[in-house]
């Protein structure tokens, strides 16, 4: 022990000095290099920290959170959130459990960002929401860890999860149309982003897939039509098929009625229900193709030792292909709907409140906050940030437990 | 021009399973078998051999249509294979086919492997399904590894594997393309092995192969194949003792 407590720090220090050596100094030119980009990181890092402790004044967000989270969503009408958060919440604790451990400096660090920014807006109700909201997740990853994981049931359970994943979309849009619904048009902020991405993943994707099979499918019309639908996307901005959803589309669209989407017609859309299926639409095309070389990368032998077994197409598709061609392509997925989720500020161009044009509207509007614009985009940034991140590591999460790349 | 004699263990027919009748394929311009004429009695194995390139794999590939042929007629245990989906559906599922390269599932248990066909294809309970996995795992002699996946088993458990999922369906015939030629030489025995208990139980059987001792101690029958045609065929003390052709006289004394 002794020994142990007498050597460690020198060959520790040691090593430090020589690594320090080999990468950092190993000659003039290296020296000189490492000399000039610390100087300047650490400028950088200064100028920050001060801007964000000393200089920056943080009080328009906090006046501003409901604004930047909800837009003009109706007052007395935020009951409509909660259902869904604390679904999700407890949906979150579970699949966390079930499928992994918590890793506790993961936890920790989420914690130490998380719990500053609590206490800065939550007050009175809203505090009391939010933490249940996160006993929720905690129960229901203490639930999955101590009882559900390795037990008879665990199997069910992530079933039931799945599930639970898949009535959450549905139950979202219902509590924001039922028991008197609050128009689209009113539909905004952080809450418009994070709903708009969804609808776009959730809907592109098994759209992407139908795309990427007719794309590469022995049919000649279905493979002419999808690749013409994939190409011509992919070769238009998005902010043009967005401002043609606006100011284009209600020429060519007939007026049917569709129940939920357009019970008025569809030339008489809601323009959010329009913008989602510009995004919809926009992003099917990059799903077809990642999909597409996923399919790909299937080898032949596959699907002969499937053919050989007697399954047929469709079994074939459902069991042999698609689960390695969507398992290869997860990274690319992940990607595609992490642009997407950014790309859902582009909807200022239509007119609609999202974070980024509520962010906006707070400088513009409000002359006390006129000079606090960098405040505002900073922290814009941030939640968009967080989100984005957040996303990429549960896609390295996700490879890891699908096992990518383990052949 | 069949052979009756029977080998050690095990048996030879006389109902027909497999009849083909100038069989031709071609890729474009090339023709890969130039009308191939032979039949396989019920319990018969057939050992195919030949130089690379000489239409082997594409001749098996063709019995259960991974290779559509151009001409003639295959009938398969008195189904013929034609464009009739129903007849191919059946002839599938009652030829099984193990391959050079495996072709594992590899996102699937060994367990799911075995299972997944006679699940969708026969619509088999998953009670039975996991019974008939764990009885055909232990036909093959690796009964520990059912919950592993493919990746971490060894390329001879691999292809044991993928006899007995080929086997999970009941096949009547089994078709091997080089089953050992992608193993470690270390591995060849116990594939073989499990091939060898195969052919005893009364499977009628195509295999391709280059492991003549083996060959020589279960086929009933060889076929030569060369340039897209049989050149010779007979039993193996024929090919063993007096070949006729000096093509085939060639090809044995450079395998041998
Ligand atoms: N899909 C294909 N397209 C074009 N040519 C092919 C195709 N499949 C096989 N061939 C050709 O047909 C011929 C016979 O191929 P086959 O695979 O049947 O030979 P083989 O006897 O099995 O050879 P090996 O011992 O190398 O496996 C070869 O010349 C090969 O190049
Ligand atoms: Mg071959």
């Amino acid at each position: 022990m002794a020994t142990i407590v007498r050597t460690s720090p020198t060959p520790i220090l040691r090593r430090a000095r020589r690594w320090a050596k080999d990468n950092l100094f190993g000659s003039v030119g290296n020296t000189l290099l490492t000399v000039v980009t610390s100087a300047i990181l650490g400028f950088v890092l200064y100028q920050i920290l001060r801007f964000v402790f000393i200089t920056a004044e943080w009080e328009v967000i906090e006046t501003n959170r409901r604004l930047l989270f909800i837009g003009r969503f109706p007052a007395g009408e935020e009951w409509r959130f909660w259902p869904t958060i604390f679904v999700a919440s407890a949906l979150a604790g579970l699949t966390w459990g079930l499928w992994s451990r918590l890793e506790w400096q993961a936890a920790m660090i989420l914690a130490a960002a998380l719990v500053p920014v609590f206490a800065f807006f939550a007050h009175g109700e809203l505090a009391l929401l939010t933490a249940a909201a996160v006993a929720l997740a905690v129960l229901g990853y203490g639930l999955a860890q101590l009882w559900l994981t390795g037990s008879g049931y665990s199997a069910a359970a992530r079933q039931l999860v799945m599930v639970g994943w898949v009535i959450t979309f549905p139950l979202t849009i219902f509590m924001l149309l039922a028991f008197g619904g609050v128009d689209p048009s009113l539909w905004g902020g952080f809450y418009l982003n994070i709903l708009l991405a969804v609808v776009g993943i959730v809907v592109s994707f098994p759209l992407g897939v139908l795309l990427a099979l007719g794309r590469t499918s022995s049919y000649p019309v279905l493979r002419v039509a999808s690749t013409a639908y994939i190409e011509l996307i992919r070769g238009v901005p998005l902010i043009t098929i967005l401002l043609m959803t606006w100011l284009v589309l209600p020429i060519f669209l007939p007026s049917i009625a569709v129940p939920v989407l357009a019970p008025e017609g569809l030339d008489d859309m809601e323009l959010t229900y329009r913008v989602m299926v510009a995004l919809v639409l926009f992003s099917a095309a990059y799903v077809a193709e990642a999909v597409r070389g996923g399919l790909q990368a299937v080898p032949r032998g596959q699907i002969e030792a499937a053919q050989a077994l007697g399954m047929g197409t469709f079994s074939v598709l459902a069991f042999i292909i698609l689960p390695q061609a969507l398992r290869a392509v997860i990274p690319a997925l992940v990607g595609q709907f992490i642009s997407l989720f950014k790309d859902t500020s582009l909807i200022f161009i239509v007119g609609s409140t999202d974070l980024l044009k509520a962010g906006r509207a707070i400088t513009q509007g409000q002359i006390e906050f006129s000079s606090q614009e960098k405040e505002v985009l900073l922290f814009v940034a941030l939640v968009f940030w967080v989100v984005a991140f957040s996303m990429s590591r549960l896609s390295q999460r996700l490879e890891r437990t699908m096992g990518v790349g383990e052949r | 021009m069949v052979d009756e004699t029977d080998r050690p263990g095990h048996h030879v027919g006389t109902k027909e399973m497999i009849s083909c009748t100038g069989i031709k394929k071609t890729f474009g311009d090339f023709v890969a078998l130039h009308g191939i004429t032979t039949s396989v009695m019920e319990g018969e194995v057939v050992v195919i051999f030949g130089p690379s390139g000489s239409g082997k794999s594409t001749f098996i590939r063709t019995l259960n249509r991974l290779e559509e042929h151009d001409e003639g007629k295959i009938v398969i245990d008195g189904v013929e294979l034609n464009n009739d989906l129903r007849n191919l559906d059946k002839i599938r599922s009652e030829v099984g086919m193990v391959f050079q390269q495996f072709n594992l599932f590899p996102h699937l248990t060994v367990r799911r492997n075995i299972t997944l066909a006679p699940m969708r294809v026969r619509r088999m309970p998953k009670a039975e399904a996991d019974r008939l996995a764990e009885r055909l795992l232990e036909r093959v002699g690796m009964p520990e590894q059912i919950d592993k996946y493919p990746a971490q088993l060894s390329g001879g458990q691999q292809q044991r594997v993928a006899i007995a999922r080929a086997l999970a369906m009941e096949p009547k015939i089994m078709l091997f393309d080089e089953p050992t030629s992608a193993l470690d030489p270390e591995m060849i025995k116990e594939v073989l092995d499990v091939m060898r208990e195969l052919a005893q139980s009364g499977m009628t059987m195509i295999v391709i192969t280059h492991e003549m001792g083996f060959a020589r101690e279960v086929a009933d029958r060889f076929l030569f194949f060369d340039e897209g045609r049989i050149v010779e065929e007979g039993t193996p003390e024929h090919f063993f003792e007096n070949p006729r052709e000096e093509r085939t006289k060639l090809f044995l004394s450079q395998i041998l």
